[in-house]
């Protein structure tokens, strides 16, 4: 859909779910991924959301930024309260104490509390079946708390706890591959998106409501805090991660893979490190590793769109 | 402000809404396939009729071009209301039995095979995609076309829309996806209304982004921009 972004924009749900005035940082992206998701879902939606930036940031006692019913759990359960909520809702609709109606249930939780701390309760969810959406808002560290590595964190860069200096290069271990775990539990719908391409984000994110089962959306959200970077480069940031392969967009629907924002040719993953101040320290042996292994894992993903298309 | 009730609870409108926008912001279900809040209401798909109870008279009429008003009744739910919904449904699915929006709409008022002849067209004719080319985009590059069965969307004497700047605003709203938008990276293709525009390519990255006459209107319609700000993609601007 990313194709029609003239006018398309204006046809866009006006009304706000995750209002103005929340403390985020300049240029959050995160923000930006959950006014879109807001937008997309509606009024009829309850959000269970973990602790991270997006708790901290928007409900600062006695404030809130939400305009939709808003849970903040543990880190680790968000996927167990959303199914729970959509579970006791089932329950209510049927003895008739709740008029029958379609809510949309969304658990959000940042990298941390998707990959590392909450994978069990989202495993779990996945595979109950529950009919709702997880959302993973992954900038990629601990931002909330200081810039801490976590698994989502890539290769090279530098965190608090992963620090660059003479001996280690910043984080060594690649990325989880994260939307691949959550499409290995034969859900019917996972996707990854980015609030760079709106029109896309809010596609996919209707597209995980309509369907009925779990859906898992992965949002890549530049920080431009954590990630060193001027706040007015975070749109750019998501659109570089797309155009040079280190992120890209794509569904799986139904075990299908599909690529959604397909830019032909890869731009040299340069690009988008160079810009960020988390890679500075980079050198010309680990680019050069960045990119074999960003072109072998979209090579990887073309085979699985090429195996699994048309069937 | 004026207050009406939408099934005996109280709501709020302003003056110049409609009920439908009422009862949506305030979470009554009222299905709705030809209403859209950034476009004038059109009443074309008959699914959000309600029952309207005003000075003493209740009728059954569509929410989505019905003023507010003060003191008015509204029932969202009522047997004849679903009567009339059931009947709209049953004739779209005639209409377009393999519209995945309609078939879920037939699933939720269980309404079976239709009794009418079946057809296999993809386009109800809300007419989003008309109004959208007119109220939003302003280029009036399509519009409705014969009368009666012959109704459809199309291009004026169903040639090639030479206003049409392919923006893809009809592809975006079309609640049945029947409208689609091909690109490669020399061409633009609008599929339904046969448009297809040339690619201009970004002087700096290379790549192609936005139809030469896409960039030309825009160009016409705006002022005080540099010309060669036309020349470089939204990422390199």
């Amino acid at each position: 859909m990313e194709p029609a972004n003239v006018y398309a924009y204006k046809l866009v749900n006006r009304k706000e779910y995750f209002s103005p005035g929340h403390r985020a940082c300049q240029g959050c992206a995160e923000a930006l991924g959950v006014r879109l998701v807001g937008k997309a879902l509606g009024r009829d939606t309850i959000v269970a959301s973990a602790t991270g930036c997006m708790e901290v940031t928007s409900t600062p006692l006695p404030f809130t930024n939400w305009n939709v019913p808003w849970i903040h759990v543990a880190f680790e359960n968000a996927a167990a309260v959303a199914s729970g909520a959509e579970a006791g809702m089932k329950v209510l609709m049927r003895k008739g104490r709740v008029p029958k109606k379609r809510i949309n249930f969304l658990a959000m939780a940042g990298d941390g509390g998707t990959s590392d701390i909450g994978v069990q309760a989202l495993s779990g969810a996945l595979e109950r079946g529950h009919d709702f959406i997880y959302v993973c808002y992954d900038n990629e560290a601990y931002m909330n708390t200081g810039i801490q590595r976590s698994s989502a964190t890539p290769y090279g860069a530098s965190t608090t706890t992963s620090p660059a200096g003479k001996v280690v290069p910043g984080q060594i271990t690649w990325k989880k591959n994260m939307p691949e775990i959550a499409a290995a539990h034969d859900i019917p719908y996972v996707a990854t998106a980015c609030p760079s391409y709106p029109l896309d984000l809010i596609g996919k994110v209707k597209k995980g409501a309509r369907i009925k089962g779990p859906a898992y959306i992965h949002i890549l959200s530049a920080c431009p805090t954590g990630w060193r970077l001027p706040p007015e480069l975070a749109i750019k940031v998501g659109r570089l991660a797309v155009e040079t392969g280190v992120f890209p967009l794509y569904e799986v629907e139904n075990g299908r893979y599909r690529l959604s924002i397909d830019t032909g040719k890869l731009r040299p993953v340069e690009d988008y490190l160079k810009i960020q101040g988390r890679f500075r320290h980079l050198d010309e042996g680990m680019k050069e590793k960045i990119q074999e292994r960003v072109i072998e894992e979209y090579e990887r993903l073309r085979k699985k769109i090429k195996m699994t298309e048309g069937d | 402000m004026i207050t009406f009730t939408i099934d005996g609870f109280e709501v709020e409108g302003e003056k110049g809404q409609n009920v439908l926008q009422v009862a949506l912001d305030n979470g009554f279900d009222i299905p709705h396939l030809c209403y859209h809040e950034a476009l004038k209401p059109y009443g074309a798909c008959r699914l959000c009729q309600v029952e309207v109870t005003k000075g003493g008279r209740t009728r059954l009429t569509t929410s989505c071009n019905y003023p507010v008003l003060e003191g008015i009744s509204v029932q969202t739910n009522t047997e004849k209301t679903t009567r009339a919904r059931k009947m709209v449904i049953e004739l779209l699915l005639a209409r377009c039995p393999g519209v995945p929006i309609i078939k879920d709409l037939a699933k939720e008022y269980s309404v079976g095979e239709p009794r009418f002849k079946v057809d296999n067209d993809d386009c109800i004719l809300c007419g989003l995609c008309e109004r959208v080319c007119r109220e939003v985009v302003g280029v009036d590059a399509i519009t409705f076309l014969g009368r009666g069965s012959d109704r459809k969307v199309g291009p004026p004497l169903e040639i090639n829309p030479k206003t049409c700047i392919a923006c893809g605003a009809c592809v975006y709203i079309c609640p049945t996806n029947c409208i689609k938008l091909e690109e490669t990276e020399s061409e633009r293709t609008i599929v339904r209304w046969e448009r297809t525009l040339p690619m201009k390519k970004c002087k700096a990255c290379g790549r192609s982004f936005a139809p030469w006459f896409q960039l030309e209107y825009f160009g016409k319609i705006t002022d005080g921009i540099p010309a060669d700000f036309w020349d470089k993609c939204v990422d390199c601007r």
